[in-house]
This record gives C-alpha cells, structure tokens and sequence, in this order.
C-alpha cells in the first residue's frame, strides 16, 4: 500500500470538503456535508480514475439521530476503496443525485428510495424493489418496521403493456428457456431487437432485514450462503471477511487456504455450468449433456471437502469447521487430473463447430467505453478490454500466495465471453495444485472471538460472475446494518447496450452470456433509451401498463 | 491412425469418440447404492436418554427447526425436518452430544405431520409461586456440574431476587426483620 | 379426482418462485447421465398445460404469487404438487419474513379460497435436494420404494 499515494488523496479531498477522515486496513473513510458531495463524488470518479462499487442507505436514528447515505468507490490500481458519507435529518430525508455523473448508481438510488423513503432531488424516482401493491408509506429497513410484517398478498398480476406500433414479445416470468422468474419484453422490428424492458425482483426475500433483527452473527454465514445457490460460498466468506475486518480478529493460515480451495472447487463447478447451458441455449444438446457429465466429479469433490453438494455451509467467523487431510487431498488432485483432460478435449470440440463460431462471433458487442462508464465487473468486463480480477487487486484470503494470469480479450462479443470463462478454468486447475501443495499446519478457527460496536467495513471477493461487495456496520449480538452488492446487479444495464440491433434468435444466448443470477440481484429495473423515459406505473388500477414517450 | 490425427480428421464429429470413451455412467438408483460420500451432511437424531431440555440447539438453528415449546407441565422439544437446512450447528452446541447426524435423505412423504419428531420433557416449577423452571434433567445437570445451586435451584428468576433482596435487608438490620 | 391415471410416465413442469437455484439446477442435475430421470419416463415439458406434476422450488414471494396462482390453475386435473426442498416444505431460513409467504402448506389455503383444488402434494425436504432425493420421490408415487419417515414423540428418559 502507497502511504504517499493515501497522504496526497487526503489532501486533496480535505480541500473539497470532506470532513471527519480515517484509514482502517485498505478502506479510506470521510464524511461531507450533502451540498458539497456532487464536487466530491466528481472528483473521485473522473480525476481519481476509481470505479464505483455500491450504495446504501442506513437509518441511524437511534445512534444520532439522522438518516445517512454511503457511497462506496474502488481504486483498483492502487488497492483502495473510499467510503462517502452524507447525512440528512430524519423529518425530511432528502439528498443530491449523482446518476448524471456516475450512471452506474441508478439502481441503488432507488433502491433506498423504496426500502427507507429517501427522496433524491434532480432526478425522476420510481418504484424499483417491493410489489406494485405494497402500502405505500410502510418502509421495511427502518427500525421501527418489525421484519415480519406481512399485508395481504394479491393475486393479481399485471398486464402485459401493449404499444401499438412495434411488437412486443413477452419472455417469462416463466419459460422452458430461463431457470429463473424474470420477465422480459424484447421489442422487435423484423427480426432485429430495438428495445428490451426488463422487469425482475421476483426473489426478493428480504435477506438484509433478517439479518439485522432475527439472526445472530454467527447464523448469517448460513443466511448469506443461500443468497445464490450458485455462488453461495463466495457471499459467505465476504461476509466473514467483512466483519473480521471490522472486529480485527486474525484468522489463522490454514483456515485462509481451505477458504480458497473451496471458492476455486466452486469457481470451476459453476464455469463448467455455464458451458452446458450456453451450448442448450445455442440448440447443442450433446454438448450440455457432456459438459455436465464432466461436471459431476467436482460435485462428488465438494461433497468430500465440505459435506454437502451445495450450500457447503463450513465458513464460522474466526476460521472453518472441517479440515482437510491427506486422504482427501490425494483425491482431489486426481479429480482435477481427470477433468482438466476432459474438458480440454471437450472444448476443442466445441470450438471446432462452424455454426458455433458463427453465431456467438460479433454479436452482442459492449464496447470498451460503455463497459467504463456502467462499471462492469467479472468475465463481462475482461472480454471488453477492461483488465479488473479482485484476487489479483485487492488479495484477500490465501491468494498472494500463488500466481496466475488473468485472462483479457479485446472483441467483446459472445465469443470473447465464453472463450474468458473457459481460460478460467483452466486456471482455477493451475491454483488449486499449487494451495494444494503448500497448504500449512495449524488450527483452523481462532481462539478469541469478541466483536465489538459500531466498527464499519468493507470486503470484496470476486465470485464467479464479478466482483462482490460486502458492507457491514457492527452493533451489539448482530450487525446494526448490511449491506450486500452482487455482481449481476452491475452487470444486467449492460444488456440494453448489448441487446441492440441483434438478431431475435440471438437474444438468448446474449442475455445468458453476463451468466445473470437474478436470485443475487433481487431489484427490479426499467430500462431507459438514451434519455427518452419510460413511465412504468405500477400502481394503476387496472394492473400496470406503461405507455412509452417514443420508441 | 493415431487418435490425435483422427481428431484433427474428424473435426467436430470428434464427440463421437468422447461418447465411446465415457461409456455409460448411469447409476440405477434406487434399485442400486447412491453415489453418497461419508461425509454426507443428512437428517439428525435425537437421543431421548441424553437430551436435557436446555434449548441450546433452538437458540443456535438460523431457521428456527428445533424449538422448546413451553407448556404448564411439560417442555416439548420439537425438530420440524421439513424447514431443516442439515448445517449440524446443533449437534456443535450440544452440552450433552445428545444430537447425532446420520446420512439420511430418502425423506418424501405426503403427509406433513410426519415430519415432525418431538421429545417430551417433565418440568419442576417454582416452590413459591408454581411457574414452570426447567426440566429435571436440566436441574440434575446443574446440581451434578455446581453442587452449591441445590439451593435455589427450585425458585424462579422473580422470587430469586425478592430472596435475595430480602437476605441483603436482614443482613444490613442485623438480623432482626 | 383418482390418481390412479397417473400411474405411468409422469411429465413434469419446473417452477421457481423465488429460490436460491440451488434446487433448481439439482432439477437439471437429474436429467444428465449420472441419474438420467428419463428412466422412468419423467420429462421436462415447456407449459404448464401439458404437465401431471409441478416441481415447486422456492419460498413463495410476494411478487411472484399471482403467476404462480395462474400457472398451477392452467395445469389439467388430475394435477400433483411436489415441493422440493426445505423453503417449499416450510418456507426456509425465511419462512417469516415481509417479503414471502411461506411455503406450500400456506399456498394451499390461498389457492382453495380461489376454488383450485390439488389432487395431492408430496414434500421432498433437503437443501439443497439431493438428486437422488428427487428420484426416490417419484418412486414412492410410482409405488416402487417404500417411505421410511414416520412421526415420531418419544418421552425424555434417563
């Protein structure tokens, strides 16, 4: 870490106003008032060159009084994350937009505009995250709201909207092409889509109120693991890193390697699930069938690590519950030779199908640019140019002890995107060899566990689909507030740009190459064109419809 | 011909020879064993001799499984495996290792009541104002690990304090009430 | 209305209402060759309006409750509920939170209010559930295993 490097941004942000500055660990800390934090959030953005991670709201009326707002940004090049904070007063909770300068903040904006009532001046606000017919004025993350307050479920759904002009064609909530409830309207002219209208937020469980009422800090681990079923493990040990930062508690050796071994075993299960979907979606059945087949021995290797297929559940604050002995470490290494020999001849295969090439080459394109300004995470941004990998930045967990590349690649269309998650695997292999040979002796759970009040912090991990951000604000038996910010939630405003001018049999393929988690989003968006706005009123007596300004 | 140069011949037909090579995997559940590792996390079993009714276990469970429904004469222990979730963080709480895990997972049923399992407990309750205490294998439990609680073990938390307020007044009046 | 035509090769619609995906790709698990449903004649199908049984994962939300109500009235009769894993069973690690419902046992008293009716539910607990978990559930409607879990109340001895 480069203290000149720290000294100078501190000086430089004193002069614009920021006030109340500290430094925990790699995390810059700074408070400004709410009328100089449009200056501020500029200068971070454009000059400093960081990335925006996340923001999020906290009502912290029974410490001081007022509602606050946090605004997280990221230095990659040098390591960093600088937290903003604001304040507004609790009467009249009203604070200054910045989605015209960081447009990747749309979402979180209103999400704290639904959940705890905030109101952002400069910029139209809509309902993003709770159902079209939840009581207005009943704000679930507020600390008077109990978490188990239940009004009465309709039955009723609203309608599909009907422009007249162009077609419309509905795709979900459910539907033999998606796993997943989501629903989307791709609006075509011939054959080439020119619009999408995406409506999601059908998982939407209520995961941050639970774990700031019902749930003991150590039964979260449990909570966040089922956050995605996918990418569990890497929201768990986020959240053990988060609140270890916090409480500065020093977890021992072995427990950081067994740590990383298990998150690279479900780095390499997930890629390989992403395959087989991909060539289902492209109409190869053979190839899925294969792929999974190949797949299965990393599932029986989990199940020997950690006891279970999925939702592995072996992360504790403090360190792991299961150890790994040499029994189990011969095995593994035998399973890893038996797939990489596998897939190495299945995807040359693949690769070698001419209509495979030919569909996935030069569709759907995010150029270098726009991929900056949205702020893209994981294999999405690497295939656009953008060279990002947490475990290489920010090293957490046992990883500044191996080496390995990242692979980048410049097109970004479909191909570059499958061509990054399948180099991936082959790297994952390479790191799994080298932790499993210097794995050291030790315990494997710290021995002094307190965590004491009001500590903030905050953890990335960088899970199979991008880079995962974990805020926590401890307070007494629980945390006070957590935050979570998955990697699809950044990545899926990249669609619209990727979706135009492509081909209506392309479309799913496209839309399942950001590999979209939508149980880890859990927000509901509606996407803008270019400055012309969609009015969605959800509220309306008839059940929904919009009626958009101009296609 | 060697295989690589056939590959390089066939292209992408080359999954024929994949195919041949995996063979047939299937594995002919259930009428065969299941491809089940040792360290399987399955179903938990409560041993009735053991349990002593302290409800570590239901104030560890995140989905609230396992809980101790206080009655007027008896404490129910009662595990819900539909709402489960298989962690075992019970079975680390235990005092007494009463819980054990097993390697069950044929669990289907079309009845929801049989997946409930309880464990009835009998009480003591308070010599002064009969409120229910805790079960008698926990007041053994305490008595065998601190000898000295015999003494009050058998008064709830209220009439404890009136006691012990009571005995600081005679001691401070010394000795006359 | 009797199950007794169901007794042959069932089809199957998958239905997430808000789960983690965990039991969902267990759902896609038992189609590939290691435990091949196809077996016994199980088949994924696109429509609700050609299913015999709807695979329920997921605790029910809020926001996905109306299309759940429709996609399970648009399945002919005689039509059977199975409901995988421990958040359909009983609503989860969150079976009290603002935003669900609680699971199946809940979803029924909302559909028979709508005059739905469901000629059978079966529980699958597990999370996630293990594929073979899933196929020793058809099983058991087939008549081909036996169940093996029982309510039980033993008294605390000594």
């Amino acid at each position: 870490m480069n203290n000149d490097y720290i000294e100078k941004v501190i000086t430089e942000l004193k002069a614009r106003g920021a006030s109340d500055i500290s430094v925990s660990h790699d995390t810059i800390f700074v408070s400004v008032e709410s009328d100089k934090l449009r200056s501020l959030v500029e200068y971070i953005h454009n000059e400093l060159d960081c990335y925006f991670r996340t923001c999020g709201g906290c009502d912290e009326r029974p410490i001081n009084g007022f509602f606050a707002l946090y605004h997280i940004f990221g230095d990659d090049k040098h390591g960093l994350n600088i937290v903003v904070k604001t304040y507004a007063s609790s009467d009249d909770p009203k604070f200054p937009t910045i989605v015209d300068i960081v447009p990747a903040a749309d979402w979180c904006e209103m999400e704290a505009h639904d959940l705890l009532g905030f109101e952002f001046t400069g910029r139209r606000q809509y309902r993003l995250v709770l159902p079209p017919n939840w009581p207005k004025g009943l704000y679930p993350l507020r600390k008077e709201v109990p978490y188990n307050i239940r009004p009465k479920p309709s039955t009723s759904g609203e309608q599909i909207s009907k422009p007249t002009n162009i077609a419309a064609i509905p795709i979900g909530p459910y539907h033999p092409a998606l796993h997943e409830p989501e629903y989307f309207e791709l609006y075509i002219e011939g054959e080439k889509v020119v619009d999408v209208k995406y409506r999601g937020f059908h998982v939407h469980r209520g995961i941050e109120k639970l774990g700031e009422t019902r749930m003991t800090y150590q039964q979260i681990n449990f909570l966040a693991e089922r956050i995605c079923g996918i990418c569990g493990f890497v929201h768990s040990t986020c959240y053990c890193q988060a609140v270890e930062k916090a409480a500065r508690i020093d977890v021992p050796e072995r427990a950081l390697f067994i740590r990383s071994i298990v998150l690279e075993v479900e780095r390499i299960h997930s890629h390989l699930l992403w395959v087989g979907v991909a060539a289902h979606l492209l109409g190869y059945d053979t190839g899925f069938m294969h792929t999974w087949r190949i797949r299965e021995p990393v599932m029986v290797l989990a199940e020997l690590l950690t006891g279970s297929r999925k939702t592995y559940g072996i992360n504790l604050i403090g360190g792991v519950r299961r150890d790994i002995d040499e029994s189990k470490k011969k095995k593994a290494l035998e399973f890893l030779d038996i797939v990489e020999r596998e897939f190495k001849t299945l995807a040359d295969t693949l690769l070698s199908i001419p209509q495979i090439k030919k569909r996935l080459k030069e569709t759907g394109i995010l150029p270098k640019e726009d991929a900056r300004k949205l702020s893209v995470v994981g294999p999405v941004a690497r295939a656009s140019g953008l060279d990002r990998d947490v475990r290489r930045d920010l090293p957490y967990a046992a990883y500044k002890y191996v080496d390995f590349n990242v692979p980048v690649y410049d097109e970004g269309d479909n191909m570059a995107r499958l061509l990054v998650r399948v180099d991936e695997v082959f790297e994952s292999i390479k790191i799994l060899r080298q932790l499993l040979d210097q794995i050291p002796k030790g315990p494997i759970i710290a021995e002094d566990i307190t965590i004491p009040e009001e500590r903030m912090a905050v953890s990335l991990t960088e899970a199979p689909r991008g880079e995962n951000v974990h805020f926590v604000i401890t307070g007494r038996g629980k945390p006070y507030r957590w935050k979570v910010r998955a990697p699809s939630y950044q990545n899926i405003p990249a669609l619209k740009i990727m979706l135009n001018g492509v081909q209506l049999a392309d479309a799913p393929i496209t839309i399942a190459s950001i590999d979209p988690c939508f149980s880890c989003t859990d927000r509901i968006l509606v996407i803008r064109d270019n400055g012309e706005k969609y009015w969605l009123k959800l509220t309306h007596p008839r059940g929904g419809s919009s009626c958009p300004r101009s296609l | 011909m060697s295989e690589k140069s056939l590959g390089k011949k066939l292209g992408l037909f080359k999954i024929l020879i994949i195919a041949k090579k995996a063979g047939r995997v299937t594995r002919k559940y259930p009428f065969e064993k299941p491809l089940v590792t040792d360290e399987f996390r399955g179903k938990i079993e409560i041993d009735e001799k053991e349990c002593i009714g302290c409800g570590a276990c239901a104030n560890a469970c995140p989905p609230n499984a396992l809980k101790l429904i206080k009655g007027e004469n008896t404490f129910i222990l009662q595990y819900f495996i539909g709402r489960c979730i298989y962690c075992w963080r019970c079975i680390d709480v235990c005092p007494t290792n009463a819980i054990k895990g097993t390697r069950e997972f044929e669990l289907a049923t079309p009845d929801l009541n049989d997946l409930y399992e309880s464990v009835v407990h009998d009480v003591i309750k308070c010599r002064e104002c009969s409120k229910p205490i805790m079960t008698v294998k926990a007041k053994d439990y305490i008595i065998s690990k601190v000898s000295v609680s015999e003494n009050y073990i058998d008064l709830d938390p209220d009439c404890r304090k009136k006691h012990f307020l009571s005995s600081i007044e005679k001691r401070f009046s010394g000795g006359i009430e | 209305m009797s199950l007794e035509y169901l007794k042959k090769s069932i089809w199957v619609f998958h239905l997430n209402t808000g789960s983690c995906n965990a039991c969902d790709i267990e759902v896609l698990d038992v189609l590939t060759p290691y435990f091949d449903a196809e077996r016994f004649g199980v088949k994924l199908v696109v429509s609700p309006r050609h299913a015999d049984a709807i695979l329920l994962t997921g605790p029910i939300t809020y926001e996905s409750l109306p299309k759940v109500v429709k996609a399970i009235e648009s399945a002919p009769r005689p039509r059977i509920i199975i409901a995988l894993g421990s958040c359909a069973c009983g609503g989860g690690i969150w079976y009290d939170t603002y935003s669900t419902i609680g699971g199946v046992p809940e979803l029924l008293k909302i559909l028979k209010e709508h005059n739905i009716e469901v000629d059978g539910v079966y529980y699958v607990p597990g999370c996630p559930v293990r594929p073979e978990s899933i196929i020793y559930a058809i099983g058991l409607f087939k008549g081909l295993v036996e169940k093996k879990v029982k309510r039980k109340v033993k008294k605390a001895g000594f």
